[in-house]
């Protein structure tokens, strides 16, 4: 029984969901305010990776950061190879999970009460404190219930991650690729193994966070 | 508050963990990309190129499809084993892997497959047509290779209008073979090279019925071995692969 998909992908899914978290904070926000006609386009775009299928998403990430692409010519410039390593995992699991963030956390940060916050600048605070200190706490039940829909679809992508990182034994397969190339070569007891750990582990994780954050699913 | 300490934490401890993480084993690895199909034969054959050449063989498997499109935007192989020569003129031309190193390496060849749920062994493409034949698995024309070639071996038998509303369409000719051995369907069409399994029966499409399923092999432009890969094609193509391919139903043109 080979390991490695297990660590890279608890390593995978967790650098996702930080990533998620960095860029999808702001953009609930941001989408949560009052700029109209920004508000509905960035909604919609927000959402189009659950509408593609996923190994179509896949393609485009891979045009897109790809050796021959702009992009991926940059980052190889600077020793960062995107396409089929690692990065490429986290950047195909983060992208599944951002639509899940940002509607969670979206609606959690609408239903606060503007007062709250207006009163916090009546006392001084400016606007970053105020999102730290008021938004974001009041928010914090969205935000948890995000972070575990994100991390669920992180550890569990497949056809992203199969398009743009690919399924390279030792280096780039995570666990649903691992478990998907087992149950293709007929080796069902692996697969299964892997499968029913997957699901122990994620469910001993929810609820242990619902414990300690006191938020239910 | 505690909250935010611990979402900092968590943020902090992830990017930690992640630029913690590395590639590993600086040992000589050849890393193949083959077709579905092969992944029996090219198991077997990787094993022993390891022991005779003292490398790692990274062997990637996937829908010979999706892994032209990897190879064209840079994934990292040495070596192109796809299902059918088609995949590799395309890369030719494009430039993503060495003319000069195409090669056929084999022949599929197609059979009508009978789940033993489904009864009574079928032992000609018209039977396909009969009511107690409900289901029918093929892989998907419209871009795998097996699967076109049970499409045309059905026309020229005369009876694929009749088999058509049957037809279940599968991914790849390894998924044509699952619907078969979970009884999904009852009968199929699926290469030679993967019928092996107990749970079907089988027997072979004559040749002639659909046009030739050439298999071709081709180094990758970007590969930093092409002496290593070539060696690769050279050792299934030579007395030991062969053995091996012919074991698991890939035959070379020309080959009883």
């Amino acid at each position: 029984m080979d390991w490695f998909p297990v660590w890279l992908s608890v390593r995978v899914s967790l650098a996702a969901t930080a990533l998620t978290l960095l860029g999808g904070v702001p953009l609930a926000w941001l989408l949560a305010r009052k700029v109209p006609r920004l508000k509905d386009l960035l909604g919609a775009v927000v959402v189009t990776p659950l509408v593609l299928p996923p190994t179509v998403l896949g393609y485009y990430l891979l045009v897109l950061i790809g050796a021959g692409s702009p992009i991926g010519r940059f980052f190889e410039s600077l020793g960062l190879e995107l396409a089929f390593t690692w990065r490429a995992a986290v950047l195909a699991a983060a992208v599944g999970s951002m639509p899940l963030l940002v509607k969670a956390l979206q609606a959690g940060f609408e239903g606060i009460d503007p007062r709250l916050e207006q009163a916090a600048r009546t006392l001084g605070h400016a606007e970053w404190s105020v999102f730290w200190r008021v938004t974001l706490p009041l928010a914090w039940r969205a935000l948890v219930a995000g972070t575990v829909l994100a991390f669920c679809r992180a550890l569990g992508d497949f056809g992203i991650t199969l398009m743009v990182a690919g399924s390279i034994p030792g280096r780039t397969q995570t666990l649903p690729l691992a478990i998907y190339d087992l149950v293709q070569a007929n080796r069902m007891h692996e697969a299964n193994l892997l499968a029913a750990m997957t699901i122990v582990a994620v469910l001993v994780l929810l609820l242990g966070v619902g414990r300690i954050a006191r938020v239910r699913y | 508050m505690a909250r935010r300490g611990v979402l900092l934490a968590v943020v902090l401890s992830a990017l930690v963990v992640v630029t913690g993480a590395s590639a590993a084993a600086p040992r000589v690895r050849l890393t193949v990309y083959a077709a579905a199909d092969l992944a029996f034969a090219l198991k077997e054959i990787t094993a022993a190129f390891e022991r005779t050449f003292n490398v790692d063989v990274i062997l990637v498997l996937g829908s010979t499809g999706n892994l032209a499109h990897q190879i064209e935007h840079g994934a990292p192989a040495d070596l192109f084993f796809a299902a059918s020569d088609t995949f590799i003129d395309r890369l030719v031309e494009r430039g993503a892997v060495l003319r000069e190193t195409r090669a056929i390496y084999a022949q599929g060849r197609i059979v009508l497959a009978t789940a033993r749920s489904a009864g009574t062994k079928l032992t000609d493409l018209r039977q396909l047509a009969e009511p107690r034949v409900r289901r029918v698995a093929i892989a998907n024309p419209l871009h795998a290779p097996y699967g076109k070639a049970a499409e045309e071996a059905l026309r020229r038998a005369g009876v694929l209008d009749a088999v058509r509303p049957k037809l279940i369409l599968a991914e790849n000719i390894r998924q044509a073979l699952q619907f078969l051995q979970t009884g999904s369907a009852d009968a199929g069409i699926v290469a030679l090279s993967v019928a092996g399994v107990p749970e079907i029966e089988w027997v072979p499409i004559d040749p002639a019925l659909h046009n030739p399923l050439n298999q071709a092999v081709a180094v990758v432009r970007r590969s930093a071995q092409p002496d290593l890969a070539s060696a690769f094609v050279q050792f299934v193509n030579g007395p030991q692969g062969r053995s091996v391919m012919k074991r698991f139903g890939f035959v070379l043109p020309g080959e009883p």
